[in-house]
């Protein structure tokens, strides 16, 4: 009996050290079944279950930084890596989708792993300036052929140029604008807010004053009104919650617009005034005026799907074109956009989101991540790339066509101010690079989070705080440099 | 002679290694699996490693960041003064919850576990249903408690409402935040519950019915009998307890979104370490957190350990000295 156990017991572990010794199992990338295993995938090992042509340069497209996880965007991906696999003979397109939450860990893990995906992508601007490092620079390539970006919005090639490279062609487009409820602004007696750029009326004043008369309590009273009581509101007049302390600041004027940085990353100027101003906007706005709900009055959004505009809690939104896809579906109230106000020093500042695909620098086929980096923003596909991922093709182009698309989608809004707005765009942009990103990016939320809790709501001390803070994380880096 | 020393000898070294056979399976698991990253994450601990790049080698200095902060010769005016602030901070979080949970954990489990060892009808069923909870924990347990804590739809809020009290804003207030984590980790006291459970029903009844002949009452049958003989199951929740506690993780990454917020106050000591490894990508700080953390934990049970002589009354220690 003893000679048994101990017979079972070596064949037990031999399995064991085989199967830990063994190859890994070959990953299975498919729509149904969106790539979700830890372990780094050899780019010379197949995905797909179909046998690749071995004479072929793949390009793997690791897609999960950012949109394009979607099961409906899953599919679409496989039907695009399909059209390219079979109008070329020698390249193979693999996209590797990756859950969002590991994609950074896993993106590193190949990296490091000596297995860097050709492509990355869709990426917004915050994963571009995050992995900088990583990317390659593609001017060689543009500078090789004469590549012709002039059809590409200006701004969204300035959004992928840094000064020792070029991180990418541009993809994609997310201008931002006031998304309004137009129900609401009817049963409060207000003229809807302007569309007309020109108009110099239209400022964050204008839009305090707007949204407190769209502010109501349980009892129907606005927040101007001497009975309004702020512990019982059920309607707030303006939402920019989602933004973090970069986005919402940007649009108040400063030097730097949205980088609490010098030019040179060296000097914090997270307390510059005209930020000052802005949160102190912000701050009153919550406090005082009541207009802007707080960290527990966000909690309401719960009730309606995490869906503010959609649930009809918020009679201004501030959003971006993404929020289409996302916040426009079978609403129960008429809504339209309009531009972002002007800002107390007359300027408009209408902060934007990116897309692009990056080449990794260490990447084995280079050479064809470029020709599918190409074909990918060709205005032959482009917006059906966009389509996907839900961004404004970044080539002027086909805005006419791509307008139309959208005008089929969502009938009735002034796709005027979608356009118009890319060119009061945030630059630098409210996602832009900064030496340490993570850690400056969470000291900024961090107090707007003292904002929003009400744990601070002096806005010259919260950022006069950040901005000591984020001294010490520059000053750091630098020392290590 | 020497044959029959012999054969028990050579008894003896088959059996030991056939016990060794029995157990490699696991041995060779903890080795490569537990022993190995453990010893990697040492190494990457005096290293400057961001996964992508070779480690390289930087002394004490990430050890000296976090106590030291950063060097005075690149310090400006401005910069922090002493040490890392979001180590101490998350350090100071873990021990406000440590301090409010563990307690409460174990006395509210003991307590649970003295009611239902009571002859009430439906004990069984009683003691299911305490149970049940421990059984489903983690993620999906604390969307639930999200949800409840919410204060505008969350049901707490709501029942605090019934009798007139204007309910705090929980999960969103800084001051809030932690109690609400210590309140919901009661959620999973089942687990301690059971095991006291077992140790009541170990208590010899004879030692209650002589206490009762001296004329003993409740309390003093609980202070006297109870308590001394449930110390032993008390010290082994205290050191598992303690140890969990320090490992708290999940919930608080869950219930902040992996931000540590409202304003820092959810900062647990292992989310900022989790931070540190997979969001801002400095393993090697990450890796002397995790052993300043082994060190501090080590340091407390050992502390339990040798408290234990003073207050952890084993019944046949007792006999022993008789």
């Amino acid at each position: 009996m003893k000679r048994l156990f101990l017979i079972l017991n070596l064949v037990l572990i031999g399995s064991i050290i085989i199967g830990a010794c063994g190859s890994p199992t070959t990953e299975v990338s498919s729509p149904e079944a969106p790539v979700t295993t830890t372990e780094p995938v050899a780019s010379e090992e197949p995905i797909l279950t179909e046998a690749p042509a071995t004479d072929k340069a793949k390009v793997v497209v690791f897609v999960g930084m950012g949109t394009g996880t979607d099961p409906d965007q899953i599919d679409a991906q496989m039907e695009l890596q399909e059209k390219f696999n079979s109008t070329h003979a020698d390249i193979e397109v693999e996209f590797l989708i990756v859950p969002h939450e590991e994609s950074g860990t896993r993106f590193l893990a190949m990296v490091s792993g000596g297995t860097a995906p050709e492509l990355v992508g869709p990426n917004g601007v915050e994963t571009s300036a995050t992995y900088l490092d990583l990317w390659a620079d593609i001017t060689p390539y543009i500078e090789a052929e004469n590549f012709d970006t002039s059809d590409f919005y200006g701004p969204a090639v300035e959004l992928n140029t840094y000064p020792d490279k070029n991180t990418g062609l541009p993809l994609g487009l997310y201008p931002s604008f006031i998304f309004y409820n137009k129900d609401l602004f009817d049963a409060a007696g207000l003229p809807y807010p302007t569309h007309d750029f020109a108009d110099e009326n239209w400022t964050m004043d204008k839009l305090r004053e707007y949204a407190m008369q769209l502010t109501l309590d349980a009892n129907g009273n606005n927040a101007t009104s001497p009975d309004f009581d702020p512990t019982n509101i059920v309607q707030w007049g303006y939402d920019d919650s989602w933004e973090g302390m970069r986005g919402v600041l940007g649009m108040w004027g400063a030097e730097n617009v949205a980088r609490p940085t010098t030019a040179d990353y060296k000097t914090a100027i997270a307390n510059s005034p005209e930020w000052v101003y802005g949160l102190n906007w912000l701050s009153n706005g919550i406090w005082e005026d009541h207009f802007i709900p707080d960290l527990a009055g966000q909690e309401a959004y719960g009730a309606v799907g995490n869906d503010p505009f959609g649930g009809g809690l918020i009679a201004m939104f501030y959003s971006y074109t993404w929020f289409f896809a996302e916040g426009l579906v079978e609403l129960p109230f008429e809504y339209d956009i309009a531009p972002l106000p002007y800002n107390q020093k007359g300027a408009r500042i209408s902060r934007i989101d990116a897309d692009n695909f990056t080449i990794s620098s260490n990447a084995a086929n280079q050479d064809a991540a470029w020709e599918v980096m190409k074909w990918l923003t060709d205005p032959e596909q482009i917006v059906d790339v966009c389509l996907i991922y839900g961004c404004i093709p970044a080539r002027k182009s086909v805005a006419e066509e791509f307008r139309s698309v959208l005008e089929e989608r969502w009938p009735g809004l002034d796709y005027n101010v979608v356009f118009n707005s890319i060119d009061y765009l945030d630059n630098p942009n409210h996602e832009s690079y900064l030496p340490e990103w993570g850690r400056v990016e969470e000291a900024l939320n961090n107090s707007l989070g003292m904002i929003y809790s009400g744990e601070n709501t002096n806005a010259q001390e919260v950022l006069d705080q950040v901005n000591t803070e984020i001294q010490a994380i520059l000053d750091e880096y630098w020392a290590g440099q | 002679m020497q044959t029959a020393n012999r054969k028990p000898l050579r008894m003896a070294k088959r059996e030991a290694l056939y016990g060794y056979l029995f157990i490699s399976p696991w041995l060779i698991g903890f080795i490569i699996f537990t022993i190995g990253p453990m010893l990697a994450s040492l190494y990457f601990s005096f290293t400057d490693y961001d996964v992508v790049n070779p480690p390289t080698w930087v002394g004490l200095a990430n050890y000296e960041k976090i106590f030291s902060g950063i060097p005075d010769a690149i310090r400006t005016q401005s910069s922090e003064p002493l040490g890392d602030p979001l180590f101490w901070k998350s350090l100071q979080v873990t021990l406000y919850f440590a301090m409010m949970a563990l307690p409460l954990g174990l006395i509210v489990s003991f307590v649970l576990a003295i009611l239902l060892n009571q002859k009430i009808p439906g004990v069984n069923l009683w003691r299911t249903i305490y149970f049940l909870p421990s059984v489903i924990a983690g993620v999906a347990v604390t969307i639930l408690w999200v949800r409840i804590f919410n204060p505008r739809i969350g049901i707490l809020n709501s029942i605090l409402d019934i009798f007139g009290i204007n309910g705090p804003g929980w999960l969103t207030s800084p001051d809030w935040a932690v109690p609400a984590l210590v309140i919901m980790s009661l959620w999973a006291i089942g687990g301690g519950m059971i095991i006291y459970l077992a140790g009541l029903q170990g208590v010899p009844t004879d030692l209650y019915d002589a206490a009762k002949v001296d004329g003993a009452n409740l309390f003093q049958r609980f202070r006297n009998i109870t308590l001394p003989m449930m110390t032993p199951v008390i010290f082994y929740e205290l050191v598992l307890s303690l140890i969990a506690t320090f490992q708290y993780f999940t919930e608080a990454y869950v219930a902040s979104n992996g931000t540590g917020g409202p304003v820092r106050s959810t900062l647990f000591y292992n989310l900022y370490l989790y931070q540190n490894a997979f969001k801002y990508f400095d393993m090697g700080y990450a890796s002397s957190m995790a052993w300043i953390l082994f060190i501090v934990v080590l340091v407390l049970t050992i502390l339990v350990f040798r408290s234990s002589q003073y207050w952890v009354f084993y019944e046949g220690q007792l006999r022993g000295r008789k």
